[in-house]
């Protein structure tokens, strides 16, 4: 049930609609009545309209109707037959008929009926056992009825309108000692007054039926449940003749009041101030006065305590405050909980596990209710999974990056020196990618025996694309390359390839070089690349101005210039790519050419590795801790002139003389030389090698260099050793004349050495022994 | 290097080596030349030294052949080269010993 959290709000949100509903109709309820004062008003009317309708006015309404039914039965008697049975048994009928009586009956004045007979009257009264009475001789001269009080009262008031006259309240001694009012009206016949009708009232019983009043179920049906008000009392009273006819009040003697002024009781003032008034204060108690007029002559005043009017109204108000109160209470509460537990806690929980999984921890998410929040938590889990997945995409993305990386840094030549058996050149390049793969390159290779070519190019854009159109590039011009034509075509037939495979409107930038490493003559051809810079003659490096001709792959059928030139033996070209001279710094400055010239020519070093790497440590420098943003890519090429050279080194001991000179002797193959001149750098070869072996390190052992260089007319043979600084070419020569017995065994050796070769020269050079003989060819 | 030793007559030794007179092999090629004129029951008056199969001769090819002649001198022996090569010829000759050796 409620399984969502929606399913949930919406039923919380019913719930808390329908209590505010119910207060709603609390609140309409109680605001009809709006005030106590309403209310009471309400009452008053409902009183005045319904209650003595149902109360004393029936009871007043059927004693007139008695009254007149007792006038004409006296009238009758006095007109007609005047049978005294006939006329007892209309009066008996009456008031057996008429409960709420005590009794009645017709009085005739004095001698009226018989001149001979002073009374006259037919009274009816209720005995003991609640029957109906007729004594035609109640009057007598200890009754003297036309002397009583009620009679003169009556018939002095009477009118043949048929009023009602009220005796005032009285006390029958004759029988019962009760106390007693009497209503009469006039019996006339012919307008002539002959006597009148009565009928007793009980006061006490009137009171008692006064006080019993109560407020209509109907009117008060929402507040009273019917139960009876105590500590009520009433006032019944003759308006018009001012005298109190009844009284209940607790605080009064109610005996002594009767027939007095209405004055005499304390809260009365008039019947129109009370009807207008909503409290009185008696006796320490608040009452509400209900006031009642009949004919303008009779009033009654029901007093009802407020306490009780309105304990109900009361207990009401007291549970809508409750309740109110409750509510108020219980809706955040109710809130607050349903939030916590339905909202807060998943979102705590998952809150929890995103912290936990961000760790690196494996975690499966189940939360089962609410459902949204189950579907959370597996959309979470799936995500996260979905996450990992994509994560571990990554990481063989990037290692496939790098194994990219690695194939493009593999597909160029990355060993050096590249052809260590070639002397004619030194060549050194270096490439460092700004993103995992980048769109530089170098190459360079043989394209027949004598003719070696080396380029530097960039490709336009940057990363996996620009990498693979590098890689199809670099295969072409290769390719086309071997085919042996001459620079121009070569060239051009390379751009026609790159133009006709490019479809993407890539293009690539490129700096070639073709050189004869046997004459040193070059050519040059600069497609959209950054000029290459040259160092002639040990001077310094300068650019080289091209033909500026356009890039490869913008023009199918485009012309290129080919710039030609010869290089000396020690010359060297240095190329690079735009990474450099637009290496940014942190002040968003390039390093621009005049760096890098400066940069070049700062060490006087015709090492090209060292070059290239002083380059490299200038930039980096310049660039401090700002990102690369471009592949650095240089490329440095020197032409040693058509000399072979050949170097070995050992440890100088006598037992390694044999590879030594075994070495020595591939050399003399290789190169073809001449027996004499092989004999004479074998000669010398071992004096050096057994001077050192001999003398410079022992009694430890240390390392021999030799070098051996070829050039077109000579063969220079130089021995480094880093033992005893020793020069042998100060040692005397021997004298050569002197007889044999005079002569030393050895000490021939260096002096062989220096008559054999062309040159010899020693020097110390940091720590070490340099030997270098020089034969001419 | 081959070394070949052996009498031609009573008082002559005749010696022919095939190789290198070299650092590595100039000792032993006259301690045994040496050790050979030492055996001899008969006293070596003579030594012939075959060099047509030598192919290159150092300094210390040239000391050897010093200290064999001094002692050969000092016992009244002499020492002959024969079918010495240019190029060991001119070694001999830039050392001076072409002045008191006997070639062939």
């Amino acid at each position: 049930m409620f399984k969502t959290v929606k399913l949930k709000i919406l039923a919380i949100t019913i719930l808390m609609l329908a209590f505010l509903m119910l207060a709603f109709a609390f609140h309409i309820i109680i605001s009809r009545m709006k005030t106590k004062q309403l209310m009471v008003q309400n009452y008053k009317f409902s009183i005045t309209a319904s209650s003595f309708v149902q109360g004393l006015e029936n009871r007043i309404i059927t004693s007139k109707d008695n009254l007149k039914s007792l006038a004409l039965i006296g009238s009758l008697f006095y007109k007609t037959d005047r049978s005294p049975e006939l006329t007892d048994k209309a009066v008996v009928r009456i008031f057996e008929d008429y409960p709420q009586s005590l009794g009645g009956g017709i009085w005739f004045k004095p001698y009226i009926i018989d001149k001979s007979k002073k009374y006259t009257c037919f009274y009816a009264f209720r005995d003991k056992n609640n029957k109906i009475t007729i004594d035609r001789n109640f009057a007598s001269k200890e009754y003297d009825y036309p002397n009583q009080e009620w009679y003169k009262q009556i018939i002095s008031q009477v009118t043949p309108q048929r009023n009602i006259v009220w005796s005032k309240p009285y006390y029958e001694n004759q029988g019962s000692y009760t106390k007693m009012v009497t209503l009469g009206t006039g019996i006339y016949v012919d307008n002539e007054l002959i006597g009148i009708a009565t009928v007793d009232w009980e006061l006490d019983s009137v009171i008692d039926e006064v006080s019993k009043m109560k407020p209509l179920e109907m009117t008060f049906s929402m507040y009273k449940s019917g139960g009876e008000i105590k500590n009520s009392f009433a006032l019944f009273g003759n308006l018009k003749d001012d005298y109190v006819i009844a009284s209940n009040d607790p605080y009064l003697d109610n005996e002594t009041v009767i027939g007095k002024s209405l004055k005499e009781i304390p809260w009365y003032t008039t019947a129109d101030k009370l009807y207008a008034t909503t409290y009185i204060n008696y006796h320490n108690r608040t009452y509400i006065p209900f006031v009642n007029k009949i004919d303008d002559e009779m009033l009654i005043i029901i007093c009802l305590p407020k306490s009780e009017m309105f304990k109900d109204v009361n207990f009401v108000y007291f549970l809508m405050i409750l309740s109110m109160l409750g509510l108020t209470l219980l809706i955040p509460t109710l809130l607050y909980f349903s939030l916590n537990r339905y909202i807060i806690n998943p979102i705590d929980k998952l809150t929890d596990i995103a912290h936990k999984i961000g760790k690196g921890e494996d975690i499966q998410i189940k939360i089962e209710k609410p459902e949204e929040f189950a579907q959370l938590a597996s959309t979470f889990d799936k995500m996260t999974k979905d996450i990992k997945s994509i994560t571990q995409e990554r990481a063989k993305i990037n290692s496939e990056l790098s194994i990219a990386k690695s194939i493009q840094a593999s597909s160029l030549p990355n060993v050096f020196p590249p052809f260590p058996e070639k002397s004619e050149f030194d060549i050194f390049a270096t490439m460092e990618t700004a993103k995992e793969v980048g769109g530089d390159f170098y190459d360079f290779y043989f394209v027949d025996e004598d003719k070696f070519m080396f380029l530097i190019a960039d490709v336009s854009g940057k990363g996996i694309p620009a990498a693979l159109f590098m890689m199809t590039v670099k295969t072409l011009i290769n390719n086309v390359s071997q085919l042996g034509y001459p620079p121009k075509r070569l060239i051009e037939t390379i751009n026609k390839k790159i133009s006709q495979t490019n479809k993407q409107g890539f293009f690539v930038t490129m700096l070639a070089g073709l050189i004869n490493t046997k004459t040193g003559e070059l050519n040059l051809i600069n497609c959209g690349h950054n000029q290459p810079l040259i160092k002639r003659n040990n001077g310094d490096f300068e650019y080289l101005n091209l033909a500026p001709n356009i890039v490869l792959g913008a023009f199918e059928d485009a012309q290129f210039e080919i710039y030609d030139t010869k290089l000396n033996p020690g010359d060297i070209i240095f190329t690079y790519t735009d990474g450099i001279t637009e290496a940014f710094n942190d002040k968003n400055e390039m390093f621009g050419e005049q760096n890098l010239v400066d940069s070049l020519n700062k060490n006087k070093t015709s090492d090209i590795k060292q070059i290239i790497e002083n380059t490299t440590t200038d930039i980096k420098n310049y660039m401090n801790s700002t990102p690369q943003s471009d592949d650095i890519t240089m490329l440095a090429f020197k032409y040693n002139g058509d000399k072979k050279v050949k170097n070995f080194e050992t440890e100088a001991l006598q037992a390694n003389y044999k590879s030594f000179y075994t070495w020595l002797h591939e050399a003399f193959e290789q190169w073809n030389l001449d027996s004499e001149l092989r004999n004479k750098l074998d000669m010398c070869a071992e004096e050096i090698y057994a001077n050192i072996s001999f003398y410079a390190y022992p009694p430890k052992t240390g390392a021999v260099c030799v070098s051996l260089e070829k050039t077109d007319d000579s063969v220079t043979m130089k021995f480094k050793d880093s033992g005893v600084a020793y020069n042998p070419l100060e040692k005397p020569d021997p004298n050569i004349d002197l007889p044999p017995e005079q002569r030393p065994i050895g000490g021939l050796g260096i002096y062989m050495v220096k008559n054999m070769a062309d040159n010899v020269e020693y020097h110390r050079i940091e720590n070490e022994n340099v030997l270098t003989i020089m034969f001419k060819s | 290097m081959d070394l070949t030793i052996k009498r031609k007559n009573m008082s002559c030794l005749y010696v022919k080596a095939v190789g290198r007179l070299d650092l590595d092999s100039a000792v032993e090629y006259g301690s045994k030349i040496k050790d050979s004129i030492l055996d001899s029951e008969e006293p070596i008056t003579e030594v012939e030294l075959d060099f047509e199969y030598i192919t290159f001769m150092s300094s210390f090819g040239l000391k050897v052949i010093l200290e064999l002649y001094k002692e050969l001198k000092a016992s009244g022996g002499t020492i002959k080269l024969k079918n010495v090569p240019e190029q060991v010829m001119n070694a001999f000759k830039m050392v001076g010993f072409d002045k008191f050796l006997v070639f062939e």
